[in-house]
């Protein structure tokens, strides 16, 4: 198994994300349960010289690529998101069973959810709910401003867990939200539930039905076991099911949920989507903003109706235009067009590189390198389907998941017309090929999007 | 798919089957061809009905006898799921290209099955099967042509005048379909069933009309003798046999039947006065010894005769119950006798051969006339033409026991008792005429019929049950599960967290250390599992009063807050009632805890697959009340004829019921549960070895001893693992099998074979036969020709 993990394909995508080096080290410890199927001793072997360092370090490099292999195929993804986190605050999430303690942990990683969530879908919106005590509660409100949602996860009075959670009731005051929201953006709901239970004020099934039949999605990580209650409504509203078993398991859970999901080809024609860029003006003397309504100093002119608004991405309180600006919506055009895995390079045509195209530093060469090692490692090169450059272990994945580019691709004089985009064009991808603004022009300018 | 078994075709309607299906059809077949008897383990959930029915059908289709098939299962809905599997087997086998003509139907009582617009409205079955016969009657049927203004059923007058075998054509009814027929051709369903049964290649019903002699008589009588007949759930059949055999009789049957006796000497008078000649032609008929023309046709034979055919006295009835008022007279003595018989203030046990001779020294009752009792009553009311046979069940069942206590002086034990049950203060009298030996009423089966095949999901130690039940097995197996993913989780806990040790013996089970014990097993695991949990208790008493104390010690209330609580009671209404809200909470996300009774309604045929539990627990053993003066006699009897010791008995039957109650959690290997044995005693190794041993061989080491702690422990890490999603893609082959895996494991047996030699005659020759028709088998598949049809 070991020495096939690395072309292990699983469909669930878990994103390495240099947010912090803890996600690393998660990352490298397994699973318990695939620990129990490890024979670790089978894979290590000594080279002529007894040592195992080039082992390790192969072994290193696989479990930083252990990111699985997500599916590259464009597919139309609903990069408009609207997303109700709904979070348990009952006494079970008082359970020490993740370390430190269910609660903490999600905090946690809630944090980290949020600033990654934003920085891969710039446009979209997230909400938090708290339920505990048979009650729910909105901690805030729809918003596309990482801050407030990160500053609210750190209230202490957020953080008090007791009673036992009502899942309904948190699940009905997403809904109400959530069906204000405009028909070309997802509507999505995540709850992590640590309880086993939940006190409910009527029949939750009726709820699932309308949430059904609101096309909103519900996905659900459990925290402790697989509830029924839990798992018929992700699959009745087509969302995922997931049971954490350890931290690491809960952090690919959780951020499972970052990329955007497909969507739903029920609306088969491509609507258009008003947007607005804004432009940041600098004031010398404090005006009044059109959303909070205080003093403030700047902000952002709505094109439209020329109102200050405090933060974009973001909806104009006034003219209810969609304010984004070109960077936001560049990022999260990767989703669409992914970078296609790299190829593993075998020993065997390894002769033909040396170093690195992107970061230059060199390879181990394969005629200094004996058969053991051969036998047992690979040659930590993986290469570019399209312009056939090859990279080292560490530049695949920080092209994957941070630049979305391939150097190699963009560096060629002449870019080849991409064949995928050509191909998909038709088929229920946007059919604009979006003329993306460079990211300096910020004046007031009007897109369409699919 | 279709795969061969030793040259036989087996038509399977699945596209993957599981290798102990594979397993059990094999073994299925060798029963078949050596016409023997069968005893067959296989886990619940695991598709034992579909393949016992694909294969037998394959079998019957296959070889020219066309063996009949006679499936016997214990409740409606079991005969209605199987009728199900039948017809897609059967739909299956059609699209497939065969072209045959099998006819196949469930029976059911006339309760299930009736279409009279006014009787049908009845709730109990007795009243249906009387106000039935009050319309069907033969001369109630007479009077109506005769002209008289008589009521009749029309469903059943269509059916008198019609041939049935015309009317139905080949094809598998389920009880819904036959009634659907019945409204459409206006014919009755239920007499319908009867008289096709005759006629049909598969039938299923419930073991009573195999079983009970007052009902098989009627019905399976002219069944062929090399059908085969298929015992399903059978781990309780013992139970059946003996309870058909066993009658109870207290103060109120003694009241009814001399109510009856009376109507029936009234009745007497009223025809003399009449001048009737029939009293006199049924006297003419008795003297001549031609009670079999007395007899009735099925519709109107409704006081069978309780005594098995065989043990029958075939020849005239005594002179002096000839006469009906002597006849009368006659059941008056013995009924008069029995009243004092009932009042007594000590417990007594006796003999039939005593009961009969005290019973000749007060009433000088002879035990010949004594014999005939049952069926000379039906020849009087057939005679007298009586309705509402329903107020006549008291006295039937008296003549029942007059016939029964004479007829058998082996086997059999009286007890007569003051009070109901050991804690009553206000006495009850009872008289139970208890059957000890369970071969009594099942032998006849076993002689009659070439092979019969026992099956169920726990019927650990398979020895047990030949001894029993008194037969020779040529094949008896149990087969393990074949899993991908450990999806069942049993342990057993013999200790809570403060290390006390625990048991529902007799002496500790009320010490409060072991009854709070008990609580934080239920308490502990009521946080840790999802959804719905079942715990069994080994019987009401124990329950009651574990549940004050658990009341009493607050553990209640702590176990309230992480799921709602539900009690199974003896009363049928109120437990579906808990049942329903159980299920509801386990749907709904609240989450509950089903408290039950190992020997109850619960424990037996009510599935808690899934969500509704995800852990059963056992708290103690579900041995049976060791007092009682029928299990002593019963298991005094089993010692002295068949050997069996009577703690072997004992664990054998605590440790099926425990098995039965588990097996509840898992229905199919989708599904997972946690199993918890919570007793001392459980861990150890004759304990352990009656379970089955598809249970078995998940109990590991490690599982054995644990306290409650350690157990939640492992209860959470496996809920954990077993929520992770599966896929179906990793079992095949392992624990699921397509085509190409039937067939390589079937070369690969041939090789094996073929190796190792062969020890017996037998084997040679069965392996000769086999090979033979494997050589063929590759060789068509190598051109593809055989599968062509399927695919």
């Amino acid at each position: 198994m070991a020495t096939n993990g690395r072309r292990q394909i699983d469909e669930d995508d878990e994103d390495i994300i240099d947010v912090d080096d803890s996600s690393l080290q998660n990352n490298q410890a397994n699973y318990a349960w695939e620990e129990e199927y490890k024979r670790s001793w089978d894979v290590l072997q000594e080279d002529e010289h007894g040592s195992l360092a080039g082992v390790v370090n192969s072994l290193q490099q696989k479990a930083k690529r252990k990111r699985l292999l997500r599916d590259t195929d464009p597919i139309r993804r609903g990069i408009i998101r609207h997303l109700f986190i709904v979070i348990d605050l009952s006494s079970a999430m008082q359970e020490k069973d993740l370390r430190p303690s269910r609660l903490s942990l999600t905090f946690t990683y809630l944090e980290a959810f949020i600033a990654e969530f934003f920085d891969q879908n710039p446009i979209s919106q997230i909400g938090l709910v708290g339920t505990k005590d048979g009650l729910a509660e909105k901690l805030t409100e729809l918003s596309g401003n990482p801050t407030e949602h990160i500053r609210a996860l750190k209230l202490k009075k957020f953080q008090e867990s007791y009673g036992e959670p009502s899942l309904q009731n948190a699940l009905e005051l997403a809904r109400s939200s959530l069906i204000h929201v405009p028909a070309h953006g997802s509507r999505e709901i995540l709850v992590i539930m640590g309880s086993l239970t939940t006190t409910d004020p009527g029949n939750i099934h009726d709820t699932i039905a309308k949430l059904t039949q609101d096309n909103i999605r519900a996905s659900v990580i459990a925290l402790a076991a697989e509830v029924q209650v839990l798992k018929f409504l992700s699959t009745q509203t087509k969302g995922t099911f997931g049971v954490a078993m350890n931290e690491g398991h809960y952090r690919d859970l959780l951020f499972e949920v970052i990329p955007p999901t497909a969507v739903t080809t029920t609306k088969a024609a491509s609507n258009l989507v008003m947007m607005g860029f804004p432009s940041r003006s600098n004031e010398s003397a404090a005006t009044l903003c059109a959303c909070h309504g205080k003093l403030t100093l700047g902000g952002y002119i709505c094109p439209r109706c020329n109102a200050k608004l405090c933060d974009i991405p973001t909806e104009c309180d006034i003219c209810t235009l969609t304010l984004v600006s070109s960077p936001l919506l560049a990022r999260s055009y990767h989703h669409l067009f992914p970078v296609e895995n790299f190829i593993e390079v075998s020993w065997k045509d390894a002769g033909s590189t040396t170093a690195c195209f992107s970061c230059q530093k060199s390879f181990l060469s394969p005629h200094k390198t004996s058969i053991q090692i051969q036998a047992t490692t690979d040659a930590g090169r993986y290469q570019c389907k399209l312009c056939e450059k090859t990279f080292c272990a560490d530049c695949d994945l920080f092209i994957h998941d941070v630049l979305h580019n391939c150097p190699g691709c963009l560096s060629q004089p002449r870019p080849k017309t991409d064949p995928r985009r050509a191909v998909h064009n038709g088929a229920g991808t946007p059919s604009h090929a979006p003329v993306v603004p460079s990211p300096l022009s910020g004046g007031p300018s009007r897109m369409i999007l699919g | 798919m279709l795969f061969e078994i030793d040259g036989l075709p087996v038509y399977f309607p699945y596209d993957k089957i599981y290798p102990e299906q594979y397993a059990y059809m094999t073994s299925l077949k060798q029963t078949l061809d050596a016409q023997g008897h069968g005893v067959l383990e296989m886990p619940s959930g695991t598709g034992k009905t579909v393949s016992l029915l694909s294969l037998i059908v394959s079998y019957q289709q296959f070889y020219p006898e066309k063996r009949k098939l006679i499936y016997c299962s214990r409740t409606v809905p079991e005969i209605e799921k199987a009728l199900a599997e039948l017809k897609r087997l059967v739909e299956y086998r059609r699209s497939c290209g065969l072209q045959e003509s099998i006819l196949g139907f469930g029976l059911t009582s006339r309760r299930n099955l009736c279409l009279h617009p006014s009787v049908s409205k009845e709730k109990k079955g007795k009243v249906v099967d009387a106000r039935c016969r009050n319309l069907t009657a033969s001369w109630i049927r007479e009077a109506a042509q005769s002209g008289q203004d008589v009521e009749t059923c029309n469903f059943y007058e269509t059916l008198e005048n019609n041939d049935v075998r015309e009317m139905v054509e080949d094809a598998v009814y389920t009880l819904d379909d036959i009634k659907e027929i019945g409204k459409a051709k206006n014919i009755c369903p239920y007499y319908m069933a009867r008289r096709l049964l005759a006629h049909s290649n598969v039938i299923i019903y419930s073991y009573h009309y195999m079983l009970d002699p007052k009902i098989a008589d009627l019905i399976s009588k002219e069944l062929s003798k090399d059908a085969i007949v298929v015992f399903d759930e059978a781990h309780n059949i013992d139970n059946v046999c003996i309870e058909s055999l066993s009658l109870d009789i207290m103060r109120p049957t003694l009241e009814a039947s001399s109510r009856s006796i009376g109507q029936l000497s009234e009745r007497i008078e009223h025809m003399k006065q009449q001048g009737s000649e029939k009293l006199k032609n049924e006297y003419e008929k008795l003297v001549q010894g031609l009670q079999d023309t007395l007899q009735a046709r099925d519709e109107d034979l409704i006081m069978a005769n309780p005594a098995l055919p065989d043990d029958l006295l075939h020849e005239a009835v005594p002179g002096n119950i000839r006469k009906a008022e002597h006849f009368v007279a006659f059941l008056k003595r013995f009924n008069e006798y029995l009243k004092t018989r009932l009042r007594v203030l000590n417990v007594t046990a006796e003999t039939p051969q005593s009961f009969l001779r005290h019973l000749k020294e007060i009433t000088f009752i002879e035990q010949k006339p004594l014999r005939f009792c049952a069926e000379r009553l039906s020849i009087l009311v057939r005679t007298l033409e009586l309705n509402n046979l329903d107020e006549f069940a008291a006295l039937s069942k008296v003549a029942a026991l007059a016939t029964l206590v004479s007829t058998y002086d082996k086997g059999f034990m009286l007890v007569l008792e003051p009070y109901e049950n050991d804690n009553a203060t206000v006495p009850n009298p009872i008289l139970r005429f208890a059957c000890l030996d369970a071969s009594i009423a099942i032998k006849p089966v076993f002689e009659r019929f070439s092979s019969v095949i026992i099956t169920s999901g726990t019927l650990s130690p398979l020895d047990m049950y030949p001894k029993i039940l008194d037969f020779k097995a040529t094949v008896q197996e149990s087969y393990p599960m074949t899993l991908t993913r450990n999806c069942f989780l049993p342990m057993v806990i013999t200790r809570g967290s403060d290390q006390v040790a625990i048991s529902s013996k007799f002496e500790v089970r009320n010490d409060p250390a072991v009854v709070r014990n008990f609580g934080n097993i239920l308490i502990e695991f009521g946080k840790v599992v999802p959804d719905g949990i079942v715990a069994f208790f080994p019987s009401y008493l124990y329950m009651e009063s574990i549940i004050a104390m658990w009341h009493e010690m607050g553990m209640l209330t702590e176990a309230w807050k992480s799921k709602l609580i539900f009690i199974e009671t003896p009363d049928a209404a109120e437990t579906s009632i808990a049942l329903d809200n159980y299920r509801r909470a386990c749907e709904n996300g609240r989450g509950a805890i089903l408290l039950a009774v190992a020997r109850g309604k619960v424990s037996e045929g009510i599935d808690f697959d899934h969500h509704y539990g995800r852990a059963v627990v056992m708290f103690g053993i579900p041995f049976q009340y060791t007092e009682s003066r029928i299990l002593k006699a019963r298991l005094e009897f089993l010692r002295d004829e068949h050997r069996i010791r009577e703690n072997d008995f004992l664990t054998f039957d605590a440790l099926r019921h425990a098995a039965q109650c588990l097996g509840r959690v898992l229905r199919g290997k989708t599904d997972y549960g946690i199993m918890v044995f919570a007793d001392r005693r459980y861990a150890q190794q004759d304990k352990r070895s009656k379970l089955p041993r598809w249970i078995n061989q998940y109990i590991t080491d490690t599982s054995v001893n644990l306290s409650t702690d350690m157990g939640i422990a492992i209860a959470k890490k496996f809920l954990r693992s077993m929520a992770q999603p599966l896929e179906t893609q990793a079992q095949l082959g392992v624990s699921l099998w397509t085509l190409e895996d039937v067939l390589a494991k079937q070369r690969a047996q041939k090789e094996r074979l073929e190796k190792a030699g062969v020890n017996t005659v037998h084997q040679q020759l069965y392996q000769q036969y086999g090979a033979a028709e494997a050589q063929r088998l590759i060789q068509e598949r190598a051109s593809g020709a055989v599968y062509m049809d399927v695919n």
